[in-house]
């Protein structure tokens, strides 16, 4: 147990859960990187598990945050002090690094977004709205046709001197249009680079259309590994891409300096041994049948949500 | 005899005036019950393909109201104004009801274009009911007179929340989605519980419509998109931010949600495109993030 005071920030996203243990200057002390695998609490349970093992001695957690696509369910669990959307997370994470970000472009599994700040608040987002096209989802589906391990699409799209061109306005389009160029003859790295480009085009004319992207751009995001991506992404911008290799723990960073600011209490790291249940179930009260999710604490239901109306309020 | 009407489409933009004008007449009524999954799923199955999530959501009205009245009322909207259209929706629905359903539909037919008025509709269907002209004309005066009074009181009311000082947000889009209780009450919920007004681009006087609309687009056909542009227009520079809520696949609205998001850059706008398929995760995650750009520095405390 030591004295300096430590807040630890989680992000539980659809794929992958990451947390950080910040000190009081906003410095990474620990962090970890695990896939949720459609099990979060297992997930968050392993991320504590190897934070409290990394975490270096002499600091104390006292406050934590959450943010991600699960960040109500672990937020509550946890008893965290601040649960915060991951666009606004992002953004305060982003820039307690890079204080002058103007754009923030982001690639992750299922969803891809641009966020766009001035003196480090958030002025205007967009999300992809009904399609997953040119997400990570997208390239992953590719590698595995192309028979290609993801890891290497980067380094083997940076080899190609003529990237060819792949209509990618739709994964499924895409894919035929794929086939075809292999089938007339286009060389497999032009392919793969093309598909960089198309994931690129596709962002720009999508999620980023009529968006002033100013730089400095830090791009983030699983994607933002692919070195390919990140070339296309200079070319076709003109500007300098930042890329972190910390660019997947910004969220989490993010939460975690929003919780500097509540209330203090010691974080405790076996929070989730506790005898927690979640259960989902559909609601009959009305003709609606709300899917609701009730979370037991030691068999005592602590909350519930997802109800549309009071009917399916059981608290 | 019993008249059915769907909760549904024309039904909120003309809900006090069909209430009033049967109320004056004595008729008895039914209005299906508020949207729910039930009735989305009742809807979908009968739908053509490419009909859109409203359009889906109007025929599991018009079944909710199946074996409880004698006759349905749906109107054939075809124009409201000369020289301009409505959604194509509003005058198949007519016809599309008649084709799907075993059911008495009323006659009622607005087109301005061939000088078929409100007025006249509601003229048709009194005496088609068996009521003397006189008699229908009075209640559609009253009705009309109704009508004056609420939208008066409410844009009276949008009027203080105007003046107000707390955040506040414009929800523009169409009654039929922004209203209904399945499509766009989350969406108001979610606003409201994070403490944010709410100004709706259909309480608003269309006197000066032509000035107010053009200053997105000065040739626009579609009435009931003109009328959100008009309210944007008057709006925009007293409310944080702008919310356009559309129904996945609207023609109009993608066209004139496009042209909004291209024009107006001085306030935060956030397009929604409610779909049948979509949980409200997404929407709230989309939602909170944009309360924290028009709460701006104290969503950083």
């Amino acid at each position: 147990m030591g004295n300096k005071k430590a807040y630890l920030g989680i992000d539980i996203g659809s794929i992958s859960t990451k947390g950080v243990i910040i000190d009081e200057n906003n410095n990474i002390i620990c962090s970890s990187y695990l896939w949720t695998k459609g099990v979060p609490i297992q997930a968050v349970k392993n991320l504590l598990k190897e934070l409290k093992k990394n975490l270096p001695d002499g600091y104390i957690v006292v406050s934590c945050g959450t943010t991600g696509s699960a960040r109500r369910l672990i937020g509550i669990m946890t008893g965290a002090s601040v649960i915060k959307n991951e666009i606004t997370a992002h953004a305060i994470g982003t820039s307690s690094i890079y204080k002058d970000v103007k754009t923030i472009f982001e690639i992750g599994g299922q969803d891809s977004k641009i966020i766009l700040i001035d003196n480090g608040i958030v002025t205007d987002y967009a999300m992809n709205t009904i399609c997953a096209a040119g997400t990570g989802a997208f390239l992953s589906s590719q590698a595995k046709r192309l028979e290609i391990d993801v890891q290497d699409f980067g380094r083997i799209a940076l080899t190609s001197k003529n990237p060819t061109k792949i209509a990618a306005r739709c994964t499924v389009f895409a894919e035929s249009d794929l086939v075809h160029k292999a089938q007339i003859g286009h060389k497999k790295e032009d392919i793969i680079a093309g598909l960089c480009y198309s994931v690129v085009n596709n962002y720009l004319n999508n999620v980023a259309k009529g968006k002033k992207i100013k730089p400095p751009i830090v791009f983030q995001g699983g994607v933002s590994k692919n070195i390919g991506v990140v070339k296309a992404f200079c070319d076709v911008t003109g500007e300098d891409i930042i890329t972190d290799p910390n660019g997947h723990l910004m969220g989490a960073l993010g939460v975690a300096i929003l919780s500097k600011k509540e209330k203090e209490e010691v974080f405790d790291f076996n929070v989730l041994d506790l005898d927690f249940e979640t259960k989902g179930y559909e609601c009959k009260r009305c003709p609606n049948h709300c899917e609701i999710i009730a979370i037991k604490k030691d068999k005592k239901i602590i909350d519930t949500w997802g109800n549309r109306c009071e009917r399916g309020a059981i608290i | 005899m019993v008249i059915g009407v769907p909760r549904c489409l024309f039904y909120y933009r003309y809900q006090t005036l069909i209430r009033s004008f049967f109320n004056e007449l004595d008729i008895e009524y039914v209005i299906s019950d508020p949207s729910n999954k039930k009735i989305l799923e009742d809807g979908k199955k009968i739908a053509p393909d490419e009909a859109c999530f409203s359009l889906k959501m109007f025929l599991g009205h018009v079944k909710n109201l199946e074996g409880k009245c004698d006759y349905i009322f749906i109107p054939r909207i075809e124009s409201v104004k000369l020289d301009e259209k409505v959604c194509t929706n509003f005058y198949l629905l007519y016809d599309l009801v008649n084709n799907l359903f075993d059911i008495k539909i009323l006659d009622f037919n607005i087109d301005e274009q061939k000088r078929k008025t409100e007025k006249s509709a509601f003229i048709q269907l009194g005496l088609f009911l068996g009521f003397s002209y006189n008699r229908v004309i009075t209640a559609y005066n009253h009705a009309k007179e109704k009508e004056k009074k609420v939208k008066n009181n409410n844009i009276l009311k949008q009027t203080c929340i105007l003046n107000n000082n707390c955040k506040k947000v414009l929800v523009a889009g169409h009654p039929y989605n922004i209203y209904d209780e399945f499509i766009g009450k989350p969406l108001i919920d979610t606003l409201k519980k994070n403490n944010i007004e709410i100004v709706y681009s259909d309480i608003y006087d269309t006197k000066n419509i032509e000035e107010e609309s053009s200053i997105i687009s000065e040739e626009v056909y579609w009435t009931f998109n003109k009328e959100i542009l008009g309210a944007i227009g008057k709006y925009k520079d007293n409310v944080d931010g702008i919310i356009l809520v559309s129904a996945f696949p609207c023609g109009p609205d993608s066209l004139i949600n496009e042209l909004v998001i291209r024009k107006i850059k001085d306030i935060p706008i956030l397009n929604i495109i409610l779909d049948e398929a979509n949980s409200d995760t997404g929407l709230v995650t989309r939602l909170e993030s944009f309360i924290d750009i028009i709460n701006k520095e104290s969503a950083y405390e």
